[in-house]
């Protein structure tokens, strides 16, 4: 599981921060020389110009999840998009107490959500019946390692303590505010079931591991800020 | 209908949920059974007072082979003439929180009691403070009839020379605990000497210290995942290897009065 380093990974998210938002500088100087049929081309989607430049690296909604292999309490934002904002990313700080172990620890995760299906019920509520994804997390300390230490033989352990890939299905409850608010729109609660490589390892090739052992609930509040 | 819709999650989550709220594979959050290493060398001291002739059965090995470790303890149930199990280390593969558990709960399903030394896997990222609560310390010994079990983590490599492995310094203090009476003595380990683990650098010095044991009959190992019975330092001290419980076997000992000892390979 070669994954890039910490470092490639903060140099990476720096070039693309800094080339988005030249692309949108370099639109808005359009915008004041020449017309504007220009503009439009660029930025097809109008109702977002007020979010230029760095703007568009607020989040769009704030998230609250419980449990999920992720940490006891994890709390992110993230954007979303797509013609019926299908799509969503979020990255989560988490927080997991000790335990049986010595240190409290933090964890990080970046997840990408699919919702195919949005249905209305009323004018008030909102049902997504499948949301579904990917997410990869990482957990800080001495005791974890991606790419295992120099010390073993090759490839003695072949896996990394350090990150770990999820998947999930879950669904989603939406209540929306009154239209007109322009902040905190609407109010979701969801849930999901997920499990992770090391779970998915363990319970192939074995009956002893039931479902219940290998998956994983969590529970979750989102909060669409604009 | 959305009461009805909101009213089946909650009941979803009630019965099913509760312990499927995982924090994360490496939390530490250990539900059911602790220091079980503690209460099972309790009941086989109990059991084993006064006799001179002890049966016990080696086995380890057991990542991720869980119907296979279910199939061992079931075979072993089946048996009423050993006096208890040593588990050689390596209860996990990744050294997760439920891979304890689980392995845990399959092997206190056997009738007799059992022991269980530290394997490297068990060492991965926080594995070793699950295994000190869920099992407990990872040097320890204790006594069966007439016969003294020494257990010592042996996973040098995992160590990185922050903790002494082997730790001499609780070799040397079993030795001096020990009445020069008809006693005899067996080292259990995970990896044995010359394996990657090992700190092959004082792998002698280790032998010669461990045969300041009244008696050594035998060492045990885990870790190679086949069977072994070699003389590793041509001294008579024989080193015996468990298979992994995947290979379906476990090894029997039995040592008797006469000062003899004898084992046998099972297969289930």
């Amino acid at each position: 599981m070669k994954l890039f380093t910490f470092k490639t990974k903060i140099t990476l998210l720096a070039v693309f921060v800094f080339l988005v938002n030249n692309t949108t500088v370099q639109a808005q100087k359009v915008v004041k020389d020449t017309v504007l049929i220009i503009t439009d081309s660029i930025k097809p989607n109008g109702e977002k110009n007020y979010r230029a430049g760095w703007g568009i690296l607020i989040p769009e909604y704030a998230k609250l999840q419980y449990a999920g292999s992720m940490g006891f309490l994890s709390l992110g934002g993230g954007w979303d998009y797509g013609k019926r904002k299908q799509w969503e990313t979020d990255l989560f700080i988490g927080f997991l107490p000790h335990y049986s172990t010595s240190k409290n620890k933090i964890t990080f995760t970046l997840k990408q959500n699919y919702i195919p299906w949005k249905l209305d019920i009323g004018s008030k509520f909102m049902i997504e019946p499948l949301t579904t994804g990917l997410y990869l997390n990482t957990i800080w300390g001495r005791d974890f390692w991606v790419k295992e230490l120099e010390k073993y033989p090759n490839s003695y352990y072949a896996f990394s303590s350090k990150i770990r890939i999820n998947v999930f299905v879950g669904q989603r409850i939406t209540y929306k505010f009154k239209e007109d608010r322009e902040i905190f729109k609407s109010a979701t609660f969801f849930y999901e079931v997920s499990t992770n490589d090391l779970y998915l390892l363990s319970a192939v090739n074995n009956s002893y591991l039931k479902p219940k052992d290998y998956l994983v609930l969590s529970l979750g509040l989102k909060v669409q800020l604009f | 209908m959305i009461r009805k819709l909101l009213l089946s999650f909650a009941l979803l989550f009630l019965f099913a949920g509760c312990d499927m709220f995982d924090y994360h594979p490496y939390d530490g959050q250990i539900t059911g059974d602790k220091g079980v290493n503690a209460k099972n060398i309790a009941r086989i001291e109990a059991a084993c007072a006064g006799k001179t002739s002890i049966k016990f059965v080696s086995m380890g090995d057991t990542q991720r082979w869980y119907d296979e470790t279910e199939e061992f303890v079931k075979a072993l149930n089946k048996r009423n003439d050993i006096d208890f199990v040593i588990h050689d280390g390596d209860f996990t593969d990744f050294g997760a929180t439920e891979e304890f558990m689980w392995m845990r709960d399959i092997m206190n399903g056997l009738n007799v009691p059992y022991v269980g030394l530290l394997g490297n896997h068990d060492c991965l990222a926080n594995g070793e403070d699950i295994f000190r609560t869920i099992f407990g310390p990872e040097n320890f010994s204790f006594k069966a009839g007439n016969v003294n079990f020494i257990c010592l983590n042996t996973n040098a490599l995992e160590f990185d020379y922050s903790r002494p492995v082997p730790d001499f310094e609780f070799i040397q203090n079993e030795i001096d605990k020990q009445q020069p009476e008809q006693n005899k003595t067996v080292v259990a380990m995970h990896a044995r000497p010359y394996s990657e683990q090992f700190d092959n650098n004082v792998a002698r010095v280790f032998q010669n210290i461990i045969k300041g044991f009244p008696d050594l009959q035998f060492c045990i190992n885990g870790h190679d995942h086949h069977l072994q019975a070699n003389d590793l330092f041509n001294d008579g001290i024989m080193y015996y290897g468990s298979a992994s419980i995947d290979k379906k076997s476990y090894l029997v000992y039995t040592i008797t009065p006469d000062n003899q000892y004898t084992y046998e390979v099972v297969y289930f």
